[in-house]
């Protein structure tokens, strides 16, 4: 609060003293900006100061807006106020250096970066007040200065050097900050712009400045980019606020992200990490995952102890199914960052509780599916057995009959009534044994384990009892369950082409694709069949399913049926 | 003495039957077999007119026991048999150097004088 009163007196001293002062210099600039600047810079710099007393941008915004007042001082004609405003003249420039360096955390990160605050520091509050010493002032018509030790003319040569020196940090300065605005997306780098743009363009215009007086143009020119740096400066605080408000706006967003990347199922816990990271760059928030040993690592994989090392920091367990799965550290010592831990750490445990519930919901969907494919080849070992065991026991034995019945008529010779009586056995036999035989092929088609898909399904199409026409793509054999479930759809197909569709032709073709079978069989008859209706192509879609295949119907009535299978044979 | 008949199956069963019923209808049986190797070997020692082969043998098929007969030297012809459809293997014995095919049920002189060169 003393600080505040004290910004508003300090605000009123260049004001007052440019009112007073007739003919002091740039008297008119001062009037206006002085106490927009001071004001400005105090007054937000005391609120965020106050708001988040870690970050020290409040203070650097506060010792900026002094430092405006105090610059502002130049203004008088009294020789001693006159001066003091000259030595604080640059001081200002490099707080805003620091400054914006400095933003949005209030840490210069690099050891670059804190090189060149110093060196910045270094030219405007040490050597410009030195250089002071020698500075007549009276030359350029301004009071004179009263601390002036000797002739400063023949260090000419060393006022540009140090505007040289100044203006290579401004380069600097301009590149990194657009290196930073260039890695920034989305929200965060909206909360950059205002600050960035205002502090930027005045340190431009202040390069610009040192770059005029080094080349030497026109007063005119040069008091025109100072007048323009000035007024832009005094929009720096207003951008600062925006910058702060879009801050918390991107904190919001940070959320949403956390929760929306948590949730993408491309991105695996470690995948997450660094977009958590990103979402979450600009608030003292840094996430770690829980190791197998019981460890925690960042995004980096650079352990980080738990409980935190620096006191200030606290960390939030975040659980998934009970288990500690990650931690969110954060600097406990910002007030206006406890929501933001609330809701980041309850968003973080919905998204991890869900990617474990979703995991769990896969491998019991992997379970399932490997039991399908399991019951379906089960079955299908069934039914070869069984084939296989009418073939070897009932048909055998009755092709043993045939032959004894034949043996028997040859030993008849003459009894025409036995032979009669024979004859009937015979074609009974003969029936019974095609039926056998029919049976056995439906249980499991042998044709199919022993020559392969093409053969089988030109079988099928060879005892339909309508025009099939075949188109096949002849190739390596292809794994059983793929050759059954296939021949399994052509055949079912077929026989619901015979029972139903009042067709007079359909046609059948299998084709290999990229590692996937396809099966087509359609027919010109009367369509409308129902899928869902009827167990032989439910029993299709299981089987065709278990592989990881799909199966559609096509057959709207009156335009025949199309069934059509995909199955992957790898 | 009548036609040299081997017969090759791996049913005992059938090989008894059919031995019976050729045996009845004039032929001489000289020999049974129930796999390739068996089969090879007899044919190599009793030279037979003809051997009745079953399509389905265990390890190699009757259409491969085929080839392997031909190549020897006083080949004997081939009539395949087997109790599975006839329309399901038309093309393969098609294929082979087999003289034809008879159902195992329908197995009597006149089927196979018919396939008979």
């Amino acid at each position: 609060m003393a600080l505040a009163v004290l910004g508003f007196v300090a605000g009123l001293v260049p004001l007052v003293l440019a009112l007073a002062t007739e003919g002091g210099h740039q008297r008119e600039l001062i009037a206006i900006t002085g106490p927009v600047i001071g004001w400005a810079f105090i007054g937000t710099g005391v609120y965020a100061w106050a708001r988040q007393p870690d970050n020290r941008l409040g203070a650097l915004m506060t010792a900026v807006g002094f430092s405006s007042c105090l610059a502002g001082l130049r203004v008088s004609t009294e020789p001693w106020v006159f001066i003091v405003g000259l030595l604080f003249i640059t001081s200002q420039w490099a707080l805003l250096f620091h400054m914006l360096l400095a933003f949005p955390r209030g840490v210069v990160e690099t050891g670059f970066e804190r090189l060149l605050v110093a060196a910045m520091y270094f030219s405007s509050v040490v050597v410009h007040p030195v250089m002071t010493l020698f500075h007549d002032t009276t030359r350029q018509g301004f009071p004179e200065n009263p601390l002036l030790i000797g002739d400063g003319t023949d260090l000419s040569d060393l006022t540009r050097v140090r505007f040289w020196f100044t203006l290579g940090l401004l380069v600097a300065l301009t590149v990194i900050l657009a290196q930073r605005w260039s890695a920034q997306r989305g929200a965060p780098r909206k909360a950059l712009a205002p600050v960035f743009v205002s502090g930027g363009l005045v340190m431009a215009l202040l390069g610009v400045w040192y770059a005029a007086l080094l080349a030497g143009v026109g007063q005119d020119v040069i008091d025109g980019l100072e007048d323009a740096r000035y007024v832009v400066l005094a929009t720096v605080p207003f951008a600062f606020l925006a910058g702060l408000i879009r801050t918390r706006v991107a904190e919001a967003s940070a959320v949403s992200q956390v929760v929306a990347r948590l949730g993408d199922p491309a991105l695996r816990r470690r995948g997450v990490c660094h977009a958590m990271d990103e979402a979450l760059r600009g608030t003292s928030l840094e996430i770690a995952y829980r190791d197998e040993d019981g460890t925690y690592a960042n995004c980096a994989g650079d352990r980080v102890d738990i409980p935190p090392a620096d006191p200030r920091r606290d960390a939030v367990s975040l659980e998934a199914g009970g288990e500690p799965v990650a931690v969110l550290t954060h600097d406990a010592t910002r007030e206006d960052e406890r929501e933001l831990v609330r809701t980041v750490a309850a968003a973080a445990t919905l998204a991890l509780e869900n990617e474990r519930l979703a995991d769990e919901l896969r491998a019991k969907v992997e379970e399932l599916s490997a039991s399908r494919a399991r019951i379906v080849e089960s079955g299908d070992a069934t039914r070869r057995r069984l084939e296989r065991d009418l073939h070897d026991g009932a048909q055998q034995r009755l092709v043993s009959l045939a032959l004894s019945l034949r043996i028997l008529s040859n030993r008849l010779d003459g009894n025409t009534e036995a032979m009669r009586e024979l004859e009937s056995a015979r074609t009974e036999l003969d029936h019974a044994m095609d039926e056998l035989r029919e049976l056995a092929r439906g249980i499991h088609p042998s044709l199919l384990s022993d020559r392969g898909l093409d053969a089988a399904v030109e079988s099928l199409a060879h005892r339909a009892p309508l025009p099939v026409e075949l188109e096949l793509s002849p190739g390596d054999r292809l794994p059983e369950r793929v050759e059954s479930a296939s021949y399994f759809v052509v055949s079912e197909a077929l026989t619901n082409v015979a029972k139903y569709a009042r067709a007079t032709h359909a046609s059948v073709n299998v084709t290999r694709d990229n590692g996937r079978v396809l099966v087509e069989v359609s027919d010109d008859g009367v369509g409308g069949a129902d899928p869902g209706n009827g167990t032989g192509l439910r029993g299709l879609l299981d089987r065709v399913s278990s592989l990881g295949g799909s199966l559609e119907v096509d057959s709207r009535p009156g335009s025949g049926t199309t069934v059509r299978a995909e199955i992957p044979c790898e | 003495m009548g036609t040299r008949v081997l017969i090759v199956d791996d049913h005992a069963g059938f090989r008894a039957h059919a031995r019976r019923l050729l045996e009845c209808e004039g032929y001489n049986v000289v020999g049974e077999a129930a796999d390739c190797a068996e089969a090879l070997e007899a044919a190599g020692q009793l030279s037979p007119d003809f051997a009745l082969v079953d399509v389905y043998l265990p390890g190699e098929d009757g259409f491969a026991l085929t080839n392997r007969l031909q190549a020897l030297g006083a080949a004997p012809a081939v009539v395949l048999t087997s109790s599975r459809a006839e329309s399901d293997l038309a093309e393969c014995v098609e294929e082979s150097s087999a003289c034809g095919f008879v159902p195992k049920s329908a197995l009597s002189r006149e089927t196979i004088e018919e396939v008979l060169p």
